[in-house]
């Protein structure tokens, strides 16, 4: 008799906990499909960001970020994944010798999603860019952030050779969460020095944040960079801006590996306007 | 003999004719030869092509006289020793003995001409003109491939006896070309030089009356190698092909093509496969030349090129310490032993990485080649005569598909 009861209270205990599971799982199934609560992020920490009103603690080592909330603040924060639209793939032409060091290996997948603070919005659509060659080989200054990101002749601007930047003003500063980057993705090149700077203003003196380099023997200038370079793809190059505040961004590159110039499809910048 | 170079100035003032993406390929490249001055650019296409190699050459100092017209700048432009033609191949036989009737050197572009009787012109024209002219096989000077065929397979005869050839080159769905907004050539523009629309202008090379299609295209350049390495050409060839996938109102030549070509070669029968396909970009491009005692696995690609030994072949240790391959790494992969068949496996060749390393753009050996050749420092590596036999080889392919038949090579058919 003992022993039935044990085995009544057994098969209980169990039932209960299965029904908690489902209902557990049904809820997670319920949420909107491009929003994540915080707790999500444990999923994909690489790709995660969380901001609070102070920066959260980030460590790096190539080809990973972790970044971890100050504590009590994250719960406050929703992240929803960015809506990046792609253009579509155009490999053409003669193949390239492309002889790089520290080439990343292609994923041969698409990206993971990339959760962002809901609001995070590309700020540098239709906003203006300078450069430091002011008369472009072919192309407008103004395709950088015109939303076309196709490969096509016409949706590109091409720049003088050596090193050059162009410059996107926020207009106001911004956090940055994230950019994603389209050089010329026609053929499968590799641009070399690329460099990306956050600054508060247009000089680059006040508040100077790197947050992407792949010199890796400094031959720019500008530090010597841990991230790795990368084979362009339609996919545009996603780089992890981790939060930081600034109004001005500039991008540095020193050629490709077809030739000494450098290029521009499109740059997006998702951040949102620091309250 | 050609005419070389008499002028006591090390400088090479050449101009560019056909500024679009071939051409821009070979700016870049002659942008790294010191001595090479750029003086003139040539496109029809004023509002992009030829902006563009303007202000780009600009760029690199080199201040350059833009023309519409090529008679123009030939007419103008006294100065110069030397042209790149990368024009539309139906252009090639008019541009290149226009070229060379000036007194200049050529180097044009493969393939050399969208017939056979264009072809036949240039070989007379640079005959007659006592002036150089370089086809642009580029593969002929690329290191890597100069030393597959003079040390592996002529030298130290790696691969025993060659028995069978294997080569193609995939590519993926491309869209159409397309051109900026506002920068349409003129109709009158584009019916001078041959054109019926602008996007019959920017996709040339799915046109009859204009180009060859994938085959001539890409096979150009690895049958080429087949009758380079085998030192010998095609007796026969059959082919299947189609304009399978693509819009036939807008890609006149076939998308898909496989044929196979039989050699009578010094050693013996070769049988050579080849193919190109336009809708998917398995395995990429490669050419891989096959013997008794070894394979050898080539492609232009930097991250491709290796020789494989034969169970039954003798050690190729010598061959590694004369510096000819690099010493195998890794271990052998093991015949499996839990097949339901039996199927006798033979174990899996050990692969020798060749030691050749070549950083440069891969145009630029053959453009210093021809710029050598034209100081009298060497010999061009694809003269007219040799480029008109791969011609013969490549533009037969498309011949093979359309009669549905195996065709015979006259060996008449490959000289003029």
């Amino acid at each position: 008799m003992k022993q039935s009861w044990s085995k009544l209270l057994f098969v209980f205990v169990c039932t209960v906990l299965l029904m908690s599971c489902q209902k557990s799982s049904e809820q997670q199934n319920q949420q909107p499909a491009q929003q994540t609560p915080q707790r999500q992020q444990a999923a994909a920490p690489a790709q995660g960001i969380v901001q609070g009103q102070s920066s959260g603690q980030t460590t790096s080592q190539p080809g990973q970020t972790t970044t971890t909330a100050p504590a009590g603040q994250a719960a406050n924060v929703q992240l929803v994944q960015l809506d990046i639209k792609l253009p579509k793939p155009m490999f053409v032409g003669t193949p390239t010798n492309i002889a790089v060091l520290n080439l990343e290996k292609p994923l041969g997948k698409p990206r993971p999603p990339f959760l962002a603070p809901a609001g995070t919005r590309n700020v540098a659509f239709k906003k203006a860019v300078s450069s430091s060659d002011e008369q472009p080989v072919i192309g407008e200054l103004s395709m950088i952030t015109d939303g076309d990101k196709e490969a096509a002749e016409g949706s590109f601007v091409e720049l003088g050779p050596k090193l050059q930047y162009v410059m996107i003003d926020l207009k106001a500063r911004h956090n940055i969460y994230a950019l994603v980057v389209w050089h010329y993705h026609k053929q499968a090149v590799v641009y070399h020095d690329f460099i990306v700077q956050v600054a508060d203003d247009s000089d680059f003196i006040s508040n100077v944040q790197t947050v992407f380099n792949n010199d890796i023997d400094n031959s720019s200038g500008r530090g010597v960079g841990k991230d790795m370079s990368y084979v362009e793809t339609s996919e545009g190059k996603l780089i992890d801006a981790k939060g930081v505040q600034g109004r001005y961004v500039r991008l540095y590159s020193r050629g490709n590996t077809a030739n000494e110039l450098n290029h521009y499809i499109e740059v997006e910048v998702y951040g949102r306007a620091v309250q | 003999m050609a005419e070389q170079k008499t002028s006591s100035s090390d400088e090479l003032r050449i101009a560019l004719l056909g500024a679009g993406a071939q051409g821009q390929v070979l700016m870049n490249a002659c942008l790294k030869i010191p001595n090479v001055r750029f003086k003139a650019v040539c496109d029809i296409w004023e509002a992009y092509n030829l902006k563009r190699a303007q202000r780009m050459l600009d760029k690199f100092g080199h201040k350059v006289n833009a023309y519409e017209d090529y008679r123009q700048m030939l007419a103008k432009e006294k100065g110069l020793d030397a042209v790149l033609i990368a024009t539309p191949d139906f252009w090639h036989a008019q541009h290149t003995v226009d070229c060379l009737s000036a007194g200049l050197h050529v180097y044009c572009e493969k393939e050399m001409s969208n017939t056979l009787e264009g072809a036949r012109q240039m070989v007379r024209a640079a005959r007659q003109s006592r002036k150089l002219l370089q086809i642009g096989h580029q593969r002929r000077s690329n290191p890597k491939y100069v030393h597959s065929y003079k040390r592996l397979i002529q030298e130290a005869k790696i691969l025993g006896r060659i028995t069978t050839v294997n080569g193609q080159w995939n590519r993926s769905l491309q869209p159409d070309n397309g051109w900026p907004k506002g920068s349409s050539i003129e109709p009158s523009i584009l019916k001078k030089y041959g054109f019926r629309s602008m996007e019959e202008f920017r996709n040339w090379r799915w046109y009859r009356h204009l180009g060859g299609g994938p085959v001539v295209d890409l096979g150009s350049h690895q049958l080429d190698i087949y009758n380079w390495f085998l030192n010998a050409r095609p007796n026969t060839i059959v082919a299947s092909g189609g304009i399978d996938y693509y819009d036939r109102r807008t890609h006149e030549w076939f998308d898909t093509v496989l044929a196979t070509f039989e050699y009578e070669t010094t050693f013996g029968k070769v049988r050579a496969f080849y193919q190109t396909i336009s809708t998917n970009s398995n395995q990429g491009y490669f050419e891989s030349f096959m013997g008794d005692q070894g394979t050898l696995v080539i492609s232009e690609s930097g991250g491709r090129g290796a020789a494989y030994r034969e169970p039954t072949a003798p050690e190729w240790d010598k061959w590694v310490s004369m510096g000819y391959l690099k010493a195998p790494t890794g271990e052998q992969k093991k015949p499996q032993t839990d097949a339901v068949l039996d199927v006798r496996e033979t174990v899996s060749p050990p692969s020798f990485e060749l030691p050749v390393k070549f950083d440069d753009p891969y145009h630029k050996p053959h453009l210093d080649n021809f710029f050598n050749a034209i100081q009298g420092k060497e010999r061009l590596n694809c003269p007219a005569e040799v480029a008109y036999e791969t011609a013969v080889t490549v533009l037969k392919v498309n011949e093979a598909v359309e009669t549905g038949r195996k065709l015979t090579f006259d060996n008449q058919e490959f000289k003029v």
